[in-house]
């Protein structure tokens, strides 16, 4: 058997008195549609940033293509493959949006043209492509969503981490994104994503992780995970009282 | 992005444009003076804006690598007999070795704790160099004898300085431009605008800071020794100024346009002769008053040019196209 994509085990973070993360472990193959649910305070973006380098965990290694990336930094993990957006979109605002992806582009291809070749080729993907000329700055809340998407599919990541793409979108512009999502994975990329929307969870998550006080309550399909009463009493029952 | 023939095209249009001024003035010593200074204070000022406008990196301790250039080209003149020419090899190289020092604890701070950071190690510069009888001669500073030749950068005609500091401008000008659509150039420009965001791109932040500071350390010392050169007398007040020297480059690339090619050309070629005007015309009436006009002119153009003439010129043209 092949190493899984991505590996994490008994990940664990402390922040002086609080455990944020609590010894999680998972796995994530290649190719697949991952969704890490729990209420606010579960320790979610903090699990990602562990998982990106912006953190040091205090216990645990994570492994990306079974090499331990534990003292690797962000931009080391970037290039080997993992990308991400952060949960309040940071464009590169005085930048265009071409030069926004072109920053990535230029990691992994060396000279001005091919660089910008990769960046019209990546803004046409997520259809950015007629505002490659405006400054990033002058984006709507979801073109900012997709130009953080582009910048990390510069690098031609083999998995991207995507934190709350979609909070603050209206109802189509969700249903676009998870358009966008299902066709950059039928083309092999996977996901893992933090997401608090359920109907997007439903739509979009083959595999679901629930997160509660950085502890790992529960992990399996969308349907028997969200079905389950630990899962209920921790996220959804709360939500509704 | 405009193709690489249309950059080249346009810097070198740019260049002609700059050395027209020195054209003008040949005939006239005075005002050949004003544009030799203007020039190398745009080179300077350029050099500043690669980490301080590029970068972001607001550094107010680019006095020490000017200082450095000048200090080195003027004890390696006057006491070993190296041509200026030469000097400006071992001068960059200090500079460089500095800056990473000087760099690697103070880029961990950020903003205006950065600025007030470096400021005090061009302070720590200046009572060094001043406190020293060898190898800087103290508060007494050097004079370098005047003994005219290319090779010892000295000249009769004053329109050969002239030259020689509209060749650094243009050098410095010419690496601003490689450099803006270059890797590093981007890496800087990202990491100026969000460092996460720019680590999340794969770039290596603090290896990126450390290349633009090297680079304008480099280019500073250059400048720093052709001043020197210049002057043909060196001492810790002129060198280690801030108001003249430290943070004047920053103020010229403010005024122009900070982050821009042009804009720390701009900001020179609007200060300098400004400056020597008011000096020229107000010292008589009243010592001092031409700092006092230079200054309520620069918190003028802090409240109404926040983005210098260049972004002014900008919005210009873009009210005019949407009309």
């Amino acid at each position: 058997m092949t190493a899984p994509l991505l590996s994490v085990q008994s990940a664990s973070k402390r922040f002086v008195g609080l455990l944020a993360v609590d010894s999680v472990s998972f796995d994530v193959s290649a190719g697949e549609m991952v969704s890490i649910i729990g209420p606010n305070g579960a320790g979610k973006t903090t699990l990602f940033n562990l998982l990106t380098g912006q953190l040091q965990p205090s216990g645990g290694t994570v492994r990306l293509r079974g090499q331990v990336v534990n003292r690797l930094g962000p931009h080391r993990r970037a290039r080997l493959g993992m990308g991400r957006t952060f949960q309040i979109a940071k464009p590169l605002t005085r930048l265009t949006v071409l030069e926004n992806v072109l920053v990535g582009a230029f990691m992994k291809h060396r000279g001005l043209r091919a660089a910008e070749g990769k960046a019209v080729e990546v803004l046409a993907e997520v259809g950015l492509l007629d505002r490659a000329r405006h400054s990033a700055g002058e984006l709507t809340l979801s073109e900012r969503r997709r130009l953080e998407v582009a910048r990390a599919l510069a690098l031609d990541p083999e998995i991207i981490l995507l934190d709350e793409v979609m909070a603050g979108l209206n109802p189509s512009e969700v249903d676009a994104a998870i358009e966008l999502y299902r066709r950059l994975n039928a083309q092999g990329l996977t996901f893992l994503v933090i997401e608090h929307n359920l109907k997007v969870v439903r739509a979009f998550a083959e595999r679901v992780i629930v997160l509660d006080h950085g502890v790992l309550i529960a992990e399996g399909s969308a349907e028997t995970i969200l079905a389950t009463p630990a899962v209920i009493e921790a996220y959804i029952g709360r939500q509704r009282a | 992005m405009p193709s690489g023939a249309r950059v080249a095209g346009g810097f070198l249009g740019g260049m002609l444009l700059v050395l027209l001024p020195m054209l003008l003035a040949l005939g006239d010593p005075y005002w050949l003076d004003i544009v030799t200074f203007a020039y190398l204070m745009a080179g300077l000022a350029g050099a500043w804006n690669i980490i301080g406008g590029f970068g972001g990196q607001f550094s107010l301790g680019h006095g020490v690598f000017f200082g450095i250039g000048a200090y080195l080209t003027a004890i390696l003149y006057t006491e070993a007999g190296w041509s200026p020419w030469i000097t400006l090899a071992p001068a960059m190289l200090l500079a460089v070795l500095v800056a990473l020092l000087i760099s690697w604890p103070t880029f961990r701070l950020r903003g205006p704790f950065f600025a007030i950071a470096t400021m005090a190690f061009n302070q720590v510069a200046f009572v060094l160099v001043n406190y020293l009888d060898w190898p800087t001669n103290g508060p007494r500073g050097i004079l370098i004898p005047f003994r005219a030749g290319l090779a010892n950068m000295i000249f009769v005609q004053r329109w050969r300085y002239a030259v020689l500091m509209f060749g650094f401008l243009a050098l410095v000008t010419g690496i601003a431009v490689l450099l803006r659509r270059s890797r590093l150039g981007y890496a800087l420009l990202a990491l100026r605008e969000d460092e996460d965001a720019a680590r999340a791109a794969g770039i290596n932040v603090l290896a990126a800071k450390l290349e633009g500071m090297a680079i304008s350390a480099a280019l500073t010392a250059v400048g720093g020794a052709l001043f020197a050169m210049y002057l043909r007398y060196v001492d810790p007040p002129t060198v280690f100024s801030l108001s003249d020297i430290g943070v004047r480059f920053a103020l010229l690339s403010l005024i122009g346009g900070i982050g821009t090619v042009a804009g720390p050309i701009l900001g020179a070629a609007l200060v300098v002769p400004v400056e020597n005007w008011l000096r020229s015309t107000l010292t008589g009436l009243w010592p001092g008053a031409d700092l006092v006009v230079l200054g309520a002119a620069m918190v003028l153009a802090a409240l109404f040019l926040k983005h210098g003439i260049v972004g002014a010129a900008a919005d210009l043209m873009g009210r005019r196209t949407r009309r």
